[in-house]
């Protein structure tokens, strides 16, 4: 199964980094390469965002596997990610 | 731990967000939208008050308004930054080019900052301001 995820950041500033390594780092423990991760510069792609209809940054869409999924906000609590894309955590036995 | 242990720590950890907007019925907005939270909420008429405010007393969570008479946003925030490096600012405003143009500018001297698009409503206001404070916020499809 291959996971599909859009993260809608404000440019290339030092928050944005830190959403985007924070969710790499998350894609590769849980996905090892079983990911699709696109990142959008709202700044650049406004078009892009009003489609998608964000209303802040940053939010992550979960496309695949169904159901579309959306947060936003901070990334760096891993389970609390999961916990909101509704993934299960590997190697757990699911949310209690 | 007493209570009035408690309270005092209550107090201390208690989250300020500031927002810096000219126009009344948005700092009115912003508040209304934040009144059942634990959180502490302050307005600013303008960018030279919610500078002077943010050196006194300090916050936690800053939103900004883009265009204001005076000092605007990107002004402000270029002079806040001066102060403070990390505390989260969402500049509100409508998601086209045109406002982007500063903004891009900003970006491009390393200035950071998010964006909370306009016109935000009451449920959008909690939803990113918990998103701060309490981690990542689940959003609703219709949003």
């Amino acid at each position: 199964m291959t996971y599909q995820l859009c993260l809608y950041v404000t440019g290339n500033t030092s928050r944005s980094q830190k959403a985007i390594n924070d969710l790499k780092k998350l894609c590769t423990e849980e996905f090892q390469d079983e990911y699709e991760l696109t990142v959008i510069d709202v700044l650049s792609q406004p078009e892009a965002a009003d489609q998608a209809n964000i209303i802040a940054t940053p939010t992550v869409i979960k496309s695949l596997p169904r159901p579309i999924l959306r947060i936003l906000g901070d990334l760096s609590d891993k389970d609390k990610v999961l916990f909101g894309l509704n993934i299960e955590p590997s190697g757990s036995d699911g949310f209690s | 731990m007493s209570t009035s242990e408690s309270k005092l720590k209550a107090c201390e950890t208690k989250k300020h967000i500031l927002i810096i907007d000219d126009n009344d019925a948005v700092r009115k907005a912003f508040t209304l939208a934040l009144e059942e939270t634990p959180y502490e909420v302050d307005g600013a008429a303008s960018g030279e008050k919610g500078l002077e405010m943010y050196q006194e007393k300090g916050y936690d969570l800053i939103y900004l308004d883009l265009k204001m008479p005076g000092l605007n946003g990107t002004d402000t925030l270029r002079e806040l930054r001066k102060h403070s490096s990390d505390v989260p600012v969402y500049i509100v405003t409508a998601f086209h080019k045109e406002f982007f143009q500063e903004l891009q500018i900003l970006e491009a001297e390393g200035i950071a900052f998010d964006l909370l698009k306009k016109p935000v409503e009451s449920d959008q206001i909690l939803m990113v301001t918990q998103s701060v404070f309490e981690g990542p916020t689940v959003q609703d499809a219709g949003h």
